[in-house]
């Protein structure tokens, strides 16, 4: 045993007992001997060599049926934590990367709506307070970037238009939106039932906007709506990670954005 | 003192288990056994106080769930304690559940009776103690003590362990285990010297171990 139970608390008990009053058969028990007593009285006893079948029966029945081979769940972890750690870092760098796209993809969207290029500094600024949240509501990252938006362009529609795309894109793989966006579109477009409607119209008025403008903003949208769908994917699995490494994924995140940004920018 | 070392014996087996249990993972029935006579006292022995008689049922439906979720566990010997023991305690809390009897309160005379063979060879004077006896005073602690100090003494596991199959901090689990081991010295010193405030079974108890 790693510690001892019960130090000297039962020795020291004894001690105040120094009348001899103790001088039975249990005088000379300590905490060591106690346990021992109790193990041998207490552990098992007559073997049922029946249930051992059965235990053994229905391991043949699990391994036969494949059931062996489920996934351990983290009560089935009993590895001590350091072995426990190395198993991590496959997922933890996944998640982070999922979390750092994830995060990309909102920045992008926000910076997307600049669209210009002398935009660009405000789009990085833009981009941090947005990744280091990212459970915030849509609607407040797009509050955010409406500042730098063009004013004839509602940061509004920008959303809804992302929002509407990954709906589109995971819709079409049999996948659900995660729950953040699918409310917004819920609420932007006044039931849930009025989802598909809404989305076809957005969708059709952002064509017609991105025709005759300037290219760079359909890029730019493009991309953001590609990572927006992955918002929609893998948010539910990215959230655990990205909120154990809030600062690495927000970096990566700025990166990430700033990165498309110029991207977008080039063309 | 030999005495330090005896209580190991029960955790002495953990890389022979560990071993045991990778083998069956590995699809080996034959080291599944090896597994389960090495688990299956202790396991047997916290249940019994937990829910006296049914033990062996709870511990048989325990059984199927560690069978059948083997694939699932990670560890080795002394993590494949704790993994039981929690599958274990949850088969039992079901089954009081059901029951709606109080764990202290089920009946624990019958089938209990069968006492343990002399220990002479463990040590001095140390006499044994019956297992209905055992049981008794272990029921009579609180039942948070009661389980850490079965935890730890008859299933074998270290105070980490002990504490996550109870759900409980650390250091909470080896405070009970404490206070429920002295409560429980004090119990049996105070019976071997005087007899005083035990009930007449416990007495007949100890007179017939003394």
């Amino acid at each position: 045993m790693g510690e001892r139970l019960s130090g000297d608390g039962v020795r020291g008990r004894r001690r105040a007992h120094p009348d001899g009053a103790l001088s039975g058969p249990w005088d000379a028990l300590d905490d060591a001997g106690l346990e021992m007593l109790l193990a041998t009285a207490l552990r098992g006893g007559h073997s049922d060599a029946d249930a051992e079948q059965r235990a053994v029966a229905a391991f043949r029945v699990a391994r036969d049926s494949g059931a062996h081979r489920a996934r351990t769940r983290r009560r089935d972890d009993w590895r001590v934590r350091e072995e426990r750690r190395v198993g991590r870092p496959v997922k933890t760098t996944l998640g982070v990367l999922f979390a750092s796209l994830t995060l990309g993809g909102v920045a992008v969207a926000a910076i997307g709506s600049a669209g210009s290029s002398s935009d660009n500094g405000d789009g990085r600024g833009d981009a941090h307070p947005s990744t280091v949240a990212p459970h915030r509501p849509r609607g407040e990252s797009s509050q955010s970037s409406a500042g730098s938006g063009r004013p004839d362009h509602p940061a509004t529609a920008q959303d809804a238009e992302a929002h509407c795309r990954a709906y589109e894109q995971v819709k079409s793989r049999g996948k659900a939106l995660d729950s953040t966006a699918w409310h917004w579109l819920v609420s932007a477009a006044h039931g849930e039932d009025k989802v598909v409607a809404y989305c076809s119209e957005q969708l059709a008025r952002a064509t017609e906007r991105s025709t005759p403008s300037h290219s760079a903003a359909t890029d730019g949208t493009g991309n953001s709506d590609k990572d927006a769908a992955k918002t929609g994917e893998k948010s539910a699995k990215s959230d655990g990670s990205s909120q154990g490494s809030d600062g690495r994924g927000s970096t990566s995140g700025g990166q990430g954005g700033a990165g498309k940004g110029s991207g977008g920018k080039g063309k | 003192m030999g005495q330090r070392r005896q209580p190991r014996r029960v955790q002495a087996y953990d890389g022979e288990l560990g071993a045991a249990v990778a083998r069956a993972q590995d699809g080996d029935e034959a080291a599944f056994a090896v597994a389960y006579r090495i688990v299956q006292p202790g396991l047997l022995g916290y249940l019994r106080s937990l829910v006296g008689d049914d033990a062996e049922d709870v511990a048989s439906d325990a059984w199927l769930e560690i069978a059948r979720d083997l694939g699932r566990f990670k560890g080795d010997g002394a993590g494949f304690r704790g993994w039981t023991a929690t599958i274990a305690r949850h088969r039992a809390l079901d089954h009081l559940r059901r029951q709606r009897v109080r764990p202290r309160s089920s009946a624990l005379e019958q089938d209990l009776l069968d006492l343990p063979g002399p220990h002479a060879t463990h040590d001095e004077a140390m006499e044994s103690l019956s297992t209905e006896r055992a049981l008794e005073l272990v029921r009579e602690l609180p039942r948070d003590q009661a389980e850490a100090v079965l935890l730890r003494v008859v299933v074998g596991l270290d105070g980490p362990a002990a504490a996550r199959v109870l759900g409980k901090r650390p250091g909470a689990v080896r405070t009970a285990a404490h206070r429920g081991l002295k409560r429980l010295a004090h119990r049996l010193g105070v019976e071997g010297a005087e007899d005083e405030g035990v009930t007449d079974e416990a007495s007949r108890t100890l007179g017939e171990s003394k």
